[in-house]
């Protein structure tokens, strides 16, 4: 690991202004289980960190609102995933919470840091030999015509096709979730869908966050279709684990079983957390059984480019779709 | 002192049943008051930490070690630019102590990626890890191959390459003949891929002198190849070696020979006059030690309308490195498994680039038991006959290779106890027929294993001491097995005192030599070797050869009897060693090498067996396999410490589950080594993927086989799993696994 | 050159002040510079749990965990866990009754992520165990007696 200088402000005021003053390449350090873990292995080397995990600005989980859920970016993976109204009122986002990791990790991490973990391409993370395009610029992919059975199936290019591993980004993304955004320029507020980018030509950029800019809450509009949601996750294990695929769902019903509102985004198969719009649509008005919900997980994934050992994943993926589906269904009708 | 011929004083000796007792050492593992290797930290410790090749192949053309020694803090590069003064230790299976043959950091070449190519060491680790990412090497590199179909690997059959008479390939009868000519055939073809041992423990230690003394805290399974590996590497006399490993966080065939960071450990010490810890970043530990290798088996058995086996063939190719054969015996068991009267084997090796592959548990029987035992199962099918019963309507009277009796055999007990326990007789026979509501599928599957009872020589030193307590100081080694519990329990039973009276020394060079725990012998050869000293203690004690013994009272009349004793303490000490190995082999185990052959019985042959049944659940959505209930009986002889044993057996159902399901070491061709080297990308199970396990024992003792009926029990526990799995995920789903693991794509 | 960081906290009780590299992990400062070695490294990238502590009462992976960022908070080991005469915890009695460990080397690791699982309130079926209990890894496969110990502390017969 690099040296660096540490830094622990005591309100994000200060917070924003020691980002600053330490200058590009600064990062900020939250739980520090995606961060402090690729710096022991040289992927990440700041020469500053910024600790931000205790900001009190950052705290604070509310799911009782009337029009939005509101998450402080600083609020533990564990916390959020407890909270008896989530699990209640929109069970996707606990699940998508409390099957990530392990309990020690969810004690660690907290829900804005999570946003921005970065893939677990074992050739990104096992730094030379291999060509890393993300990791260094320029220097190649190891996985296009390597060992890519976990990568992405969705959104990828010929530069990168590491796969976004998170699953509470997948959910929330679902639900049409919102950030707020603190920096030296002032506050804004960013749509997560515009928060995570396709790798393209530049897959070292993987957000659309400023460096000194800091997540400083995470805010989702009420939906009753939260109620009728799951987060359904495949892994290679029963639990700590990531997906191979995973996809967040929500419904609700109307007479007849026909569709009324419809969410689907999926997870563990493309570059960065996937909305299914054509999902969706297939969905809009019909009635879910099987075979619909078999339709929209095709939908899903009918703009799937499988690589050399994942091809299995888009029908694992399209069916992981329709069981998500099966269970929300049931979630609906209760 | 006793030095016994074999396995000294004949006569059966039953020990009295002592109660179920708790593990020796489970309050120190509980409080974290174990010591393990890495956990020694004497003062003005440095660390180091090594650097490794990214090369697959070729020679190191330069290497940039200036801006890691300008770190602060650090001590000292080594590296091949250096002269470190080390011999080569020589490969474990070929009169040497080391994994593998090659001990880098001596020349420029490099073998495989992952080789290391420097050792840093400074005051910190923080230091010491900064610095080693600063170290740069250019290569010029040569073409490589890594799998077992590339170009440029090259075959060679084992009984040309490795001319020993334990290593020929099995011939009884005339199999192809007899396979050709048989009524109902299977012929197919089975592969596991490489994996790696990874146990909890990371490979490291601390090396220091003591003076012109070496001593290192590691954890192994052979302290006495590290004592002798070392002395021969830096050219000193064994004695000047001390290793101390009272606990082993887990071995599982990765420790147990010298691995190569700890000459240049040692020197690093010695050039400081500091202790240095060394403690392995886990993703070099994919490459620091040996592993599975990859194995494919072609499988063909033959037989009449009714499933009873005519013939069997069986060829296997397994992974080598260019340098050093691991001497393959996977139709050991698949010859023996069943009364099968004609048998060709031929086991071959496919010399790759990678660093030596070695001992993983049950290295070849698990393998071949998934070969030969789905091979079976596909021949029920054919025969329209009950997997059980087809299992014990072949069952083998004596042993089909050499004719001779089975010291014991039990795999027939052990299928129907298991078949009770499990509720077999409600399997029915259809693939796909037993279906939950939801869809799930569920499948029941059997499958046995085997494996050789082995004897190495032990010494045993057994102190009973005037306060009545009994120090018992064993060559060997506590890995988790519960030898340590075992040898307690057979003290405490012979003496009939209680087992807290009794404490035990193992992993520590300094006290008595040490034999290499493995092959599942350590407990029955260690069992042999006090048992031999218990009767030596009798006699020195002046008590009967059986009966409880106030061991107080015995120590202090000992003591007014021969005043030269101080009546602090009476010794007695027994060298024992297995039946017809040549007393080279002790001396052998003196020095830190296995023993050259043997056991050899006279009058038998001598196996462990086990049955193992288990249920798995394929959930129609996302077909993954879930194990939800296994059931496992063996026959391992006297069971020589239930609570332990019970453990062990259920610990290598996990492993089953783990091989069957998840575990597989991937290889990229175009870079060599192992890519998926951490414990997120490498997976192993879960607390969650382990569902009911019920354990089981014949507990027949086998005294046909030594004195104290114990067999083998470690190893045999794994042989066997994969294919129960593998043969219920057939009975599931109707799709036949043919290689492992196996994974959701398998059955989409 | 890293500059040095003044951290204060606690561990079992006992407070503690380090200059400390902001590169330590928490695991490596209570291994090598407290001599509290039954925390143990098992990955060093929180994959195995084997570095399980609480902090301020929350089971964590001490490995991931830069030291710097405990100044101010209380850490517990495993060396805390038993009493100061040395008795046993309850759950530490029932990894030794229920045999829930062979190596013993992850065991710290199971004991703490076990205390923490029955105090979360996620003791209260055995998938419940099962699932909270999979962030430590034990390669001797000792997860039916570690599943059978966290539900005998947690008051709880077999189901």
């Amino acid at each position: 690991m690099r040296p660096y200088t540490y830094t622990a402000p005591a309100t994000l005021e200060e917070a924003v202004r020691a980002l600053s003053e330490a200058g590009p390449g600064t990062k900020v350090l939250a739980g520090g289980t995606t961060l402090f873990d690729l710096m022991k292995l040289d992927i990440e080397t700041p020469p500053a960190v910024v600790d931000i995990r205790a900001l009190p600005e950052l705290a604070g989980i509310d799911t009782a609102g009337p029009r939005e859920l509101t998450f402080g970016a600083g609020a533990l993976m564990a916390d959020v995933a407890a909270d008896p109204l989530l699990r209640r009122d929109y069970p996707a986002l606990a699940e998508s919470l409390a099957k990530a990791a392990s309990q020690q990790l969810r004690n660690m991490a907290t829900v804005g840091g999570n946003l921005l973990q970065r893939t677990r391409c074992t050739y990104f993370r096992g730094g030379p030999p291999f060509p890393c395009n993300k990791r260094l610029p320029g220097s190649g992919c190891a996985a296009i015509g390597g060992l890519d059975r976990g990568h992405a199936l969705l959104g990828g290019g010929d530069a990168c096709v590491a796969t976004y591993p998170g699953d509470w980004a997948v959910a929330l993304i679902a639900f049409d979730a919102v950030l707020d955004v603190t920096g030296p320029r002032g506050t804004r507020t960013l749509p997560l869908a515009g928060l995570h980018v396709e790798p393209g030509e530049r897959p070292d950029r993987e957000h659309t966050l400023a460096w000194d800019e800091i997540v400083t809450r995470i805010r989702v509009p009420v939906t009753a279709a939260g109620r009728g949601s799951t987060y359904h996750k495949v892994r290679d294990r029963e639990s700590y684990a990531f997906a191979l695929a995973s996809a967040a769902v929500a419904v609700t019903l109307g007479e007849g079983g026909a569709v009324e509102e419809c969410r689907v985004a999926v997870g563990g198969v493309a570059t960065r957390p996937w909305r299914c719009p054509s999902a969706e649509e297939e969905l809009a008005g019909a009635v879910l059984d099987r075979r619909s919900a078999r339709r929209a997980g095709a939908a899903a994934f009918a703009g799937a480019r499988a690589g050399t050992h994942n091809a299995f994943r888009i029908e694992l993926g399209i069916r992981t779709v329709a069981e998500a589906l099966r269970i929300a269904g049931e979630r609906a009708l209760r | 002192m006793t030095d016994t011929e074999e396995s000294g004083d004949r006569t059966a000796h039953p020990w009295p049943p002592v109660e179920r007792t708790p593990r020796v050492g489970a309050r120190e593992k509980v409080t974290g008051a174990a010591r393990y290797g890495a956990d020694h930290a004497p003062p003005g410790l440095a660390y180091a930490i090594p650097v490794v090749a990214t090369a697959g192949k070729g020679r190191i053309t330069g290497l940039d070690t200036a801006e890691a020694a300008a770190v602060p803090g650090v001590l000292l590069i080594l590296s091949h630019l250096d002269d470190l003064g080390i011999a080569p230790a020589g490969y474990v299976m070929a009169d040497g102590y080391a994994f593998q043959s090659l001990q880098p950091l001596l020349d420029d070449r490099i073998a495989y990626r992952g080789q290391p190519i420097a050792l840093v060491v400074a005051d910190t680790l923080v230091a010491a890890v900064h610095a080693a990412g600063l170290v740069r090497a250019a290569y010029d590199e040569e073409p490589f191959a890594v799998e077992l179909d590339a170009a440029g690997t090259e075959t060679v059959l084992q009984e040309e390459a490795l001319p020993l008479p334990f290593l020929a390939d099995v011939v009884v009868g005339d199999a192809d003949g007899a396979y050709e000519r048989s009524p109902l055939r299977v012929d197919a073809v089975y592969e596991t891929g490489p994996q790696h041992q990874v146990p909890m423990e990371l490979i490291g230690g601390v090396a220091e002198w003591h003076g012109d003394t070496l001593v290192v805290h590691e954890g192994t399974q052979s302290a006495g190849a590290l004592r002798g590996g070392l002395a021969r590497q830096l050219g000193i006399d064994p004695d000047r070696v001390q290793v101390i490993t009272p606990y082993v966080g887990g071995g599982f065939g990765q420790k147990n020979s010298l691995q190569p960071h700890l000459a240049p450990l040692a020197v690093a010490a010695r050039r400081l006059g500091r202790p240095v810890k060394l403690v392995l970043p886990r993703a070099h530990t994919f490459h620091a030690a040996s592993f599975r290798p990859v194995s494919r088996h072609r499988v063909r058995l033959g037989a009449d309308r009714s499933g009873r086996l005519l013939a069997a063939i069986h060829e296997v190719d397994q992974q080598a490195s260019r340098r050093d054969l691991l001497p393959a015996t996977y139709t050991e068991i698949t010859s023996r498994l069943y009364g099968i009267s004609s048998f060709r084997g031929r086991q071959r090796h496919v010399r790759t680039d990678v660093q030596t592959p070695g001992y993983m548990r049950a290295p070849f029987e698990h393998p071949a038991a998934f070969a030969l035992e789905s091979a079976l199962d596909e021949l029920a099918c054919a025969a329209g006959r009950d997997p059980v019963e087809l299992r014990l309507s072949n069952d083998a009277g004596a042993d089909p290779v050499t004719g001779k009796p089975f010291s014991s055999r039990h795999l027939a007990a052990c299928l129907r106890r298991g078949a009770e326990l499990f509720g077999w007789a409600e399997r029915p026979p259809d693939p796909g027929s037993m279906r939950e509501t939801d869809g799930t599928l569920v499948g029941w599957g059997v499958a046995a294993g085997a494996y050789p009872v082995m004897t190495v020589p032990v010494l045993a030193r057994l102190r009973a001491r005037a306060d009545g307590r009994v120090l018992a100081e064993v060559g060997g080694h506590e890995m988790g097995q519960g030898i340590t519990t075992a040898l307690a329990r057979a003290v405490a039973g012979d003496l009939g005192i209680g087992v807290d009276r009794v404490d035990v020394v193992v992993g520590d060079t300094r006290v008595v030599p040490h034999h290499l725990t493995a092959g599942a012998w350590g407990t029955n050869s260690t069992l042999l070797a006090v048992h031999a000293a218990l009767l030596e203690l009798r006699a020195r004690l002046g008590v009967p050869r059986e009966g409880p013994v106030d061991v107080a009272a015995a120590v202090a009349a000992a003591g007014r009897s021969a005043p030269e004793q101080d009546g602090a303490e009476v010794v007695a000490e027994a060298l024992t060693k297995g039946p017809g190995q040549p007393p080279e082999a002790v001396d052998r185990m003196r020095a830190g090498l296995v023993a050259p052959a043997g056991p050899e019985y006279p009058g038998h042959v001598a196996f462990s067996f086990i049955a193992h049944f288990a249920e798995v659940r394929v959930a129609p959505a996302a077909p993954r396999v879930r194990v939800s209930r296994v059931v496992s009986v063996a026959d391992c002889g006297r069971v020589a410490s239930p609570v332990t044993a019970e453990a062990q057996v259920r610990g290598a159902v996990v492993w089953g589950i783990g091989a069957a399901l998840s575990e597989h070491s991937e290889v990229d061709p175009r870079f060599g080594g192992f890519v998926n080297a951490d414990l997120a990308d490498y997976v192993i199970p879960v607390n969650a993927d382990v569902g009911r396990i019920e354990v089981a024992f014949v507990g027949e003792p086998d005294f046909t086989l030594n004195p104290t009926g114990v067999k083998t029990l470690g190893e045999v526990a794994l042989v066997g799993v994969a294919p129960a799995i593998a043969n219920a995920v057939f009975h599931a789903t109707g799709r036949r696994p043919r290689s492992l693991p196996i994974r959701v794509e398998d059955l989409l | 050159m890293t500059s040095e960081v003044v951290t204060e906290f606690t561990v079992n009780g006992q407070a503690v002040r380090l200059d400390l590299d902001p590169r330590e992990s928490l695991l490596d400062v209570l291994r090598e510079r407290l001599g509290l070695t039954g925390s143990k490294k098992g990955c060093d990238h929180g994959q195995c749990g084997a570095c399980t502590v609480h902090v301020d009462g929350r089971r964590v992976v001490s490995c991931l965990l830069p030291a710097v960022q405990v100044n101010g908070r209380s850490v517990r080991t495993i060396e805390g866990v038993a009493g100061p005469d040395g008795a046993l915890h309850p759950l530490q009695q029932a990894f030794v009754d229920h045999d829930a460990l062979q190596c013993g080397y992850c065991t710290p690791g199971q004991v703490m992520s076990g205390l923490a699982c029955i105090a979360e309130g996620n003791a209260g079926a055995d998938d419940d165990i099962r699932e909270h209990m999979s962030g430590n890894l034990c390669r001797c496969g000792a997860y039916p007696g570690i599943l059978a110990a966290v539900r005998a502390a947690a008051g709880r017969r077999e189901g």
